[in-house]
């Protein structure tokens, strides 16, 4: 659907993106991640047609957005980290003036924004003037606004900031509902604990380059890879911790609270084989398990550079 | 028909708003009270001689046409100056760039939309014009070659409005700069000719120190005189002196400037005028698609 390849864009000395790479799945819902500074807001620009990159190569459904970006304005819906609204217009006159830029008038214009305002539910808002409206209506205005003209591509820069939890949580019913649809979003976020709730992939960027991409699912086994194991012990610990010191997957071992916490590298199968150990040495096991992370750790971990080192490394290791 | 959105949208928004009612009173207000001064001054000197001058009627219309004339000519960077940067303020632009409109039908949109107020704010003035014609002196070819200089003028100054507005991210900074420039060309090709004037006095004089008197006189600006074809109200006066009786074009600017030869450009001043107005109109606006449009910092890297 969307491919990056080598993406640059430089600012001045300063390199926004320094050789960006990306594949975004069709029917996907992409969250897209990084600090501040990363080039999220500029990648999203050059995949809008707002800037060119320097060079590089980017495609959406194909066409290279360079050259074809005319062809496909009229495939992609742009909602950016601010509204951008009129404030003298209604709400029906602001979809209407939306719908007539993509050439779409008269009542099949008035009937897709009906639709629209009703799906995000502002459907009796429509003679208010867009003024008026609160905060999280003029967001899900500009959603609507975005879906005017159909697009299977629907870009969000940093939509629910700013937002009550209330409003990020119908904003993220709506995008559910899109996505079931059948459109491709790709989402910018910090609320790392939403996106990963809704969605289906992720790419994390840093320093105009991408760290970690992939789908949601291999990237939270990633993120739980990563965090201690948690064995706990009846009776006496001696015999177990002997053991994890004889192993080579094991880098550090603490007690914590009657349980034993072991940084293991490894993966499932020498996870069950570190188990079996542990039961034929008799050691009266009661609870093994991987202590579940988050996408912020991982975040914090990828984008804190000497810690990002030792994820690098242990991902070197693991693929070997 | 497919109407242009922009215009569309704008001149619903300012058909709506209090500034266009406010601007227009304000416009006629000023014309209508010149006019009246002017009559009333007109009525009072025949009171008084018991002659009546017809000359003064079209005075009348000399002195309406002029301050409509400088009103337009700055009321139309006001209307367009605030037009691209508003919607860089408001954070809209880049919402309309992702659309399927193209940058120059953004500007077009923008510059017809202001255009549409001027031409409001012209045909509500045609009635204090039509105040001259009850008593005649003025023929509907004047009124048409007006009108045409008008819209020469609105043209050249909206879009330099719209371009300057297209540059600078803040309205306030396309509103000064806008105005900056049309003062220098008003004034600036102006002072340029005062300046190459006085320079061939001094050598004349200088060289002919002993000789025949009034050698000055035939002292002229010299081709600097062409100039002042980029100047809106240069053209401006040499055709209302004409409208008025003075036919020549060495009668006008030959009376400020020095005698010129007479010739092709000075034959047909001000229509070639408002040709080079129109261009630079076309230039400017062409200038403002080029700033607005995404792919600018790339086709300037490729240029380097």
């Amino acid at each position: 659907m969307l491919e990056m390849k080598d993406l640059r864009k430089r600012y001045g000395k300063f390199h926004a993106l320094n050789g960006l790479d990306l594949h975004i799945p069709k029917g996907s819902l992409f969250g897209f991640v990084g600090p501040n500074g990363a080039g999220k807001t500029t990648t999203i620009k050059i995949m809008t047609g707002l800037l060119y990159a320097d060079t590089g190569q980017i495609k959406i459904d194909g066409v290279d957005v360079t050259r074809g970006i005319d062809q496909l304005k009229e495939k992609i819906g742009y909602v950016p980290d601010f509204f951008g609204i009129y404030d003298n217009l209604k709400v029906s006159e602001y979809m209407e003036f939306f719908a007539s830029c993509y050439g779409i008038t008269g009542l099949k214009a008035r009937t897709r924004y009906m639709t629209l305002l009703e799906q995000v539910g502002l459907e009796d808002k429509i003679d208010f003037y867009v003024d008026s409206l609160s905060r999280g209506m003029k967001q899900r205005l500009c959603l609507a606004r975005a879906l005017i003209h159909d697009p299977f591509l629907l870009v969000l820069d940093e939509p629910a900031s700013g937002l009550d939890p209330r409003t990020r949580f119908e904003l993220k019913e709506i995008l559910k509902e899109l996505q079931e649809q059948g459109k491709t979003i790709i989402i910018s976020s910090h609320v790392l604990s939403e996106l990963s709730e809704l969605c289906t992939d992720m790419g994390i960027i840093d320093q105009g380059k991408m760290v970690l991409s992939g789908n949601m699912e291999e990237i939270l086994r990633r993120v739980n890879a990563t965090n201690p194991l948690i064995i706990s012990v009846l009776g006496s610990k001696e015999k177990a911790l002997s053991l994890l010191k004889s192993q080579a997957c094991v880098q550090t071992i603490a007690v914590k609270e009657g349980d034993i916490r072991v940084n293991f590298i490894g993966d499932d199968q020498d996870e069950a084989l570190l188990l079996q150990q542990l039961i034929d040495a008799e050691v009266m096991v009661h609870g093994f398990f991987r202590e579940q992370g988050n996408l912020e750790s991982l975040f914090m971990q990828i984008t804190d550079y000497d810690k990002e080192k030792a994820v690098l490394v242990h991902e070197d290791k693991s693929s070997l | 028909m497919k109407i242009n959105p922009v215009y569309k949208m704008e001149t619903k928004v300012s058909s709506r708003s209090f500034r266009l009612a406010l601007t227009l009173v304000f416009f006629n207000a000023i014309l209508a009270l010149v006019t009246l001064l002017n009559m009333y001054s007109v009525v009072e000197r025949v009171k008084l001689t018991a002659d009546i001058q017809y000359s003064s009627f079209t005075n009348l219309y000399t002195f309406v046409a002029v301050v409509e004339f400088v009103m337009l000519m700055f009321i139309m960077p006001a209307l367009t100056s605030g037009s691209i940067s508003g919607e860089r303020e408001r954070q809209t632009l880049d919402l309309l760039l992702t659309t399927t409109m193209k940058p120059r039908e953004i500007i077009l949109g923008k510059l017809c939309s202001s255009f549409a107020t001027m031409f409001l704010l012209i045909v509500s003035s045609f009635p204090l014009l039509a105040v001259s014609f009850v008593y005649g002196g003025v023929m509907i070819y004047d009124v048409f070659l007006l009108l045409l200089c008008y819209l020469a003028v609105a043209l050249l100054s909206g879009s330099m409005g719209i371009f300057f507005s297209s540059l600078f991210q803040r309205s306030t900074i396309a509103t000064v700069v806008s105005y900056g420039v049309l003062v220098l060309i008003a004034a600036g090709t102006y002072a340029v000719n005062v300046f190459m004037l006085s320079m061939a006095r001094m050598n004349m004089n200088g060289a002919l120190v002993s000789s025949f008197q009034g050698v000055a006189d035939q002292a002229s600006s010299g081709s600097s005189l062409y100039l002042l074809l980029l100047n809106p109200v240069a053209t401006f006066y040499v055709m209302i002196s004409r409208q008025t009786g003075d036919n020549k074009l060495v009668g006008s600017l030959n009376n400020w400037f020095g005698p010129h030869p007479e010739n092709f450009i000075m034959d047909n001043w001000v229509l070639l005028s408002i040709i080079i107005q129109l261009i630079l109109a076309a230039l400017f606006l062409i200038a403002a698609v080029i700033v607005i449009h995404p792919s600018r910092g790339k086709r300037l890297r490729k240029k380097k």
